[in-house]
């Protein structure tokens, strides 16, 4: 069937006509029949290709040649199945894993919030600096991205270029939820509290019920919520009632108003969307910290949706000069210093319709090198595939020669091999994009530590088809284009000599460099995979100064419970002495904190005796609480003065513990830490605390940064410059730690029983060993080192298997020359050595290619990822590893085909014509 | 014959042909051979148009919307695909028409004019 049978037949018809009546003419001017229609023949000419030409007139010829092509491709290829497999599910492989990779990007970078008009939101800053800032001394680079209550209000109220300007928590409240009535267990919730006009500034509408209003923002409203959709379906069901009714937020009563749509994931992209939407009115009530009220306290991204005309960099400049306005009240800006800062404080507007971008910022690079990487794969595909070809071709040289002899242009007969190409290469590509809907899926899992509460889908989208598609296209022109020129290079009359001795049918020059490509790209993902591996290695297993085994964290918070301050010490006695009492517990310690946990406490310290600091020259200190035996429970070891001990309660005199780098950062070297004074967060404070000892440095904050500066002060111990009426969040531990004796089975059951014996609204919000907690910081980096160690080594099979290929094609084809050899009396191993040989020195020539480009491409990803580690740009023991692979891969793929060339039989190669 | 009147015939000059196979449909329907006939005898068997050139150029007409084709028996009783001028095609003739006189006119202008004074 042709597109344009009907169409074809009546030009025939035509034309038959035309001669018909020439030849009646001239019979009538008195011609026999035969020279009537001879002659007319004769003047009409060529007639298939006067038909070809007008058929060009149609407008669609390319299209039908193009048809015609594809379905001679489809041909050819059904013909030779073992080929196409083949080349399918390397193509497969290759463009599946860009696909994949591409599909994240597409969904986790590209994409805007699933709202009315994104691009008319902005947002006001450029960074997504969380959750808790010190307006004052936690500013970064003087560009302010995360607000205090205050500021919102003095920008939202001043600022009529936007339609709306809504505030959203930079962090998330941890909160329990349960419903009034019929709710057996409560809900460990994530919420997060926005202002009363977040839903109109998105112009999203409820699912069901209403959404919050700026009246429910207001102080002294009736405490209400937002359900998320996903919540109500996972915890409710979908119960409708649930709407409307009152439920119990951290025991306070809240009434849930509306839910939210389905699609609807919040403000930003993140494994951990919100279950609830409170408004800023609840937060005193409600939150951690009770912040809306600290106007020095930044704790609120701002969004906002500006109206249709205006102008970006005056509304950037009037949002700067409001917040300097803000500020300005500020006691901390009141001094000369805070003047200087004060001046060079500003907003800079971003594009909003993305939402908060943290997780982009984050994964941007992750996202990118892998898409590197996947792309050096397909590339090595290509080269495979491209070898395949290219012997295929050459079996199919007769073919080519003859479609010449009868007249076909080399144009058209290249043409017609890269559209073979292409249509193998686009059969790759749909494999590809199904393998990519389980790759998606993998990668997210890997990913992220939430990955399928990811507001992504892994079902490819039309970007991602037509990506899909131009990748295959791509592909198969990169792998296409070298065998059809080389293809179309035939002399007709050469192969239709047919076979003749000659040493013309070794392997081609093309084919060999297409083998040395493979394995120099495989050497770059390989050194790329060991390097990788290198420092993960040394991260995991760096001296973190702790021994995590045995030893196990449990998250509480007392808070949550109900606790007030007043009540803890008397909790945090009976924590310790009922967890002592436990079975194989060696030590039991409370903290804010422990290393690697993803929290954070910063305060800025001042040494009693020092001068002030310059302004922007203050040293930042992390801080953290311990109970007496914490630091033995965790492992950090003392090593001079002594740690707390029960005596250091809420009123004795102030202590603090310190680490090797607070006193390397704070002190001249030899001089005394123990009996030195320190304050936090002003000069004033310089008083405050005495160090009674030092411990050695751990990685608290970030497995691959030096340990900051840190201060420990006792569980209870309050600076005594803090007004008291504000609640001091640090009071309320965090995490228990306990060190084990030995491996305890069941241990978990007991925490939490435990727990429960010392009070029953007390719950385990969170069980794990250390050495899980240390890892769950390294899962990105791990996944980047597993798949680029996975990918090298599917590199280096195609490599293998193109050496292999390359090889033995040209065993193949010298059969009567190794023949003549062994005629002449060369011995096998001689046979073999030259197999090998030659096997080798593609793989040589792609290492000497591939080290090199190795170190380039590792100084590149240096320069824009910390993902290695400690480790040098060229590490002698990974190159060493490299090479032993890809040698003992060539022998491998070289052994065979030789092996099969010394079985040559001389007779027979001699006599096989 | 095919001898001598091969060198009485000339080229046709370059995008003429539409001109002439649209004037040629203005004095009534014609097929393609027919077409090809009546240039021939209305130029005295000077202009020979090639059947190569004629049929693409009847499709590309057609195309354009300037012929329109209908299948016809011809005058000897025999189905033959007639084409017929269209409204378009004529106004593209007037055109082409008033473009040939522009150039012979320029061209003719250029050839016979006197050597000037320098």
């Amino acid at each position: 069937m042709s597109l344009f049978d009907g169409r074809k037949r009546e030009l025939r018809d035509e034309i038959e006509g035309h001669l018909r009546m020439a030849t009646a003419d001239r019979v009538a001017a008195g011609a026999t029949p035969e020279d009537a229609r001879r002659e007319a023949m004769r003047e009409f000419g060529n007639v298939p290709l006067v038909a070809d030409v007008t058929r060009e007139r149609w407008g669609w010829g390319w299209l039908e040649s193009l048809v015609q092509d594809v379905r001679f491709a489809l041909r050819q290829l059904w013909k030779t199945p073992g080929f196409t497999v083949t080349a399918i599910l390397t193509l497969a492989l290759g463009i599946g894993a860009n696909t994949a990779i591409f599909t994240l990007v597409h969904e986790v970078l590209l994409k805007n919030l699933p709202v009315a008009n994104p691009k008319t939101l902005v947002r006001l800053g450029d960074h997504e600096d969380c959750c808790y800032l010190n307006e004052v001394s936690s500013s970064r680079a003087d560009s302010y991205s995360i607000f205090p209550y205050e500021t919102y209000k003095n920008l939202r109220d001043h600022t009529e270029e936007f339609e709306q300007l809504a505030a959203t928590q930079g962090g998330l409240a941890d909160l329990t939820a349960r419903r009034a009535s019929g709710d057996a267990a409560s809900h460990s919730s994530f919420g997060r509290f926005v202002s009363g006009n977040y839903f109109a500034t998105f112009e999203v509408k409820s699912y069901a019920g209403r959404t919050l209003t700026p009246a429910d923002d207001a102080d002294g409203a009736e405490p209400v919520a937002m359900l998320s959709y996903r919540a109500w379906q996972r915890d409710y069901a979908g119960d409708p009632s649930v709407v409307g009714s009152s439920f119990y937020v951290n025991t306070h009563p809240v009434t849930i108003v509306g839910i939210t749509p389905p699609g609807f994931y919040g403000d930003r992209m993140t494994d951990t969307p919100p279950d609830l939407y409170l408004p800023i009115s609840e937060e005193p009530t409600l939150g951690f910290y009770g912040v809306r009220n600290s106007p020095d306290v930044g704790w609120l991204f701002l969004i906002g949706r500006v109206k249709p005309g205006v102008a970006q960099e005056a509304l950037q400049e009037k949002v700067s000069v409001l917040l300097r306005q803000s500020l300005a009240q500020l006691k901390g800006f009141q001094t000369v210093r805070g003047q200087k800062l004060l001046a060079k404080a500003h907003v800079v507007l971003t594009p909003g319709g993305g939402g908060i971008a943290s997780m982009q910022h984050n994964t941007a690079s992750s996202l990118y090198l892998l898409l590197g990487l996947a792309g050096l794969v397909l590339l090595i595909a290509c080269a495979n595939i491209a070898n395949l070809v290219l012997a295929r071709g050459l079996a199919r040289r007769s073919e080519v020669s003859i479609r010449m002899a009868l007249g076909a242009a080399r144009a058209r007969v290249m043409r017609q091999m890269i559209v073979e190409s292409v249509v193998l290469a686009c059969l790759g590509g749909m494999a590809g994009v199904m393998l990519a809907y389980a790759g998606t899926k993998l990668l997210m899992e890997v990913m992220f530590t939430h990955g399928s509460e990811m507001p992504v889908s892994a079902l490819p989208s039309l970007p991602v088809l037509g990506f899909a598609f131009a990748v295959s296209v791509l592909t198969g022109l990169i792998f296409g284009v070298a065998p059809a020129w080389m293809g179309s290079r035939e002399q007709p009359a050469n192969a239709m000599r047919g076979t003749n001795r000659s040493t013309r049918d070794k392997p081609s020059l093309l084919q060999r460099s297409l083998v040395v490509l493979q394995a120099a790209l495989s050497v770059v993902l390989l050194i790329g995979a060991g390097l990788l591996g290198k420092s993960l290695d040394r991260m995991q297993h760096q001296n973190l100064g702790l021994v995590t085994n045995n030893r196990v964290i449990v998250d509480v918070s007392p808070s949550k419970a109900g606790y007030k301050p007043e009540r803890l010490e008397g909790l945090y006695q009976q924590i310790e002495d009922k967890f002592h009492a436990l079975p194989g517990v060696e030590h039991a310690g409370l903290t804010l904190y422990t290393p690697l946990s993803g929290s954070n406490w910063n305060w800025y310290v001042y040494v009693q005796g020092q001068p002030a600091p310059m302004p922007g020259k203050e040293v930042t200190t992390s801080f953290d609480r311990a109970s007496p035996e914490y630091f033995k429970a965790i492992g950090q070891r003392l090593i001079r003065g002594r740690t707390f001990t029960s005596a250091d309660t809420a009123t004795s005199p102030r202590v603090a513990v310190v680490n090797e780098a607070f006193v390397k950062k704070l002190f001249k070297p030899g001089e005394d830490p123990i009996g030195q004074h320190f304050g936090a967060n002003d000069i004033k404070n310089a008083g405050d605390f005495e160090i009674v000892g030092v411990v050695e440095d751990t990685r608290y904050q970030s497995a691959r940064d030096l340990p900051d500066p840190m201060y420990f002060s006792p569980m209870l111990q309050q600076s005594p410059s803090r007004s008291t009426k504000d609640l001091d969040a640090s009071l309320y531990a965090g995490q228990i730690v306990l060190q084990m004796k030995a491996t305890t089975p069941g241990l978990e059951a007991q925490v939490r029983k435990t727990l429960a014996s010392v009070d029953p609204n007390l719950s385990v919000d969170h069980y794990q060993m250390f050495t899980e907690q240390i890892e769950a910081n390294l899962t990105g980096e791990r996944m980047i080192a597993h798949l680029t160690l996975l990918f090298g080594l599917l590199a280096l099979v195609l490599a293998a298997v193109g050496l292999y290929g390359v090889t033995a094609y040209g065993v193949q084809r010298q059969k009567q020359e190794i023949g003549i050899r062994m005629a002449l009396g060369s011995t096998r191993g001689g046979v073999v050595g030259m197999v090998l040989r030659g096997a080798m020195l593609q793989t040589l020539a792609g290492l000497i290619v591939g080290i090199p480009v190795a170190g380039l491409c590792v100084r590149y990803i240096k320069s824009f990822q910390s993902q290695l580690y400690e480790v040098a740009n060229m590490d002698a023991s990974v190159i060493a590893a490299v090479v032993g692979t890809l040698v003992v891969a060539a022998c491998l793929a070289g052994l065979v085909p030789a092996r099969r060339a010394a079985s040559v039989d001389p007779a027979r190669a001699l006599r096989a014509e | 014959m095919a001898k001598s009147g091969y060198q009485n015939r000339i080229e046709l000059v370059q995008g003429t042909l539409d001109m002439l196979v649209l004037k040629t449909l203005q004095w009534g329907d014609q097929h393609g051979y027919g077409i090809s006939q009546a240039i021939r005898a209305s130029s005295n068997e000077v202009l020979q148009v090639e059947t190569g050139s004629l049929y693409p150029a009847l499709h590309r007409l057609e195309r354009a919307g300037w012929v329109s084709a209908e299948w016809k028996k011809s005058d000897a009783n025999q189905r033959a695909k007639f084409y017929r001028i269209t409204a378009l095609g004529k106004k593209q003739l007037a055109n082409d028409y008033e473009r040939w006189g522009k150039m012979v006119a320029t061209i003719e202008a250029i050839m016979s004019a006197k050597e000037r004074a320098l």
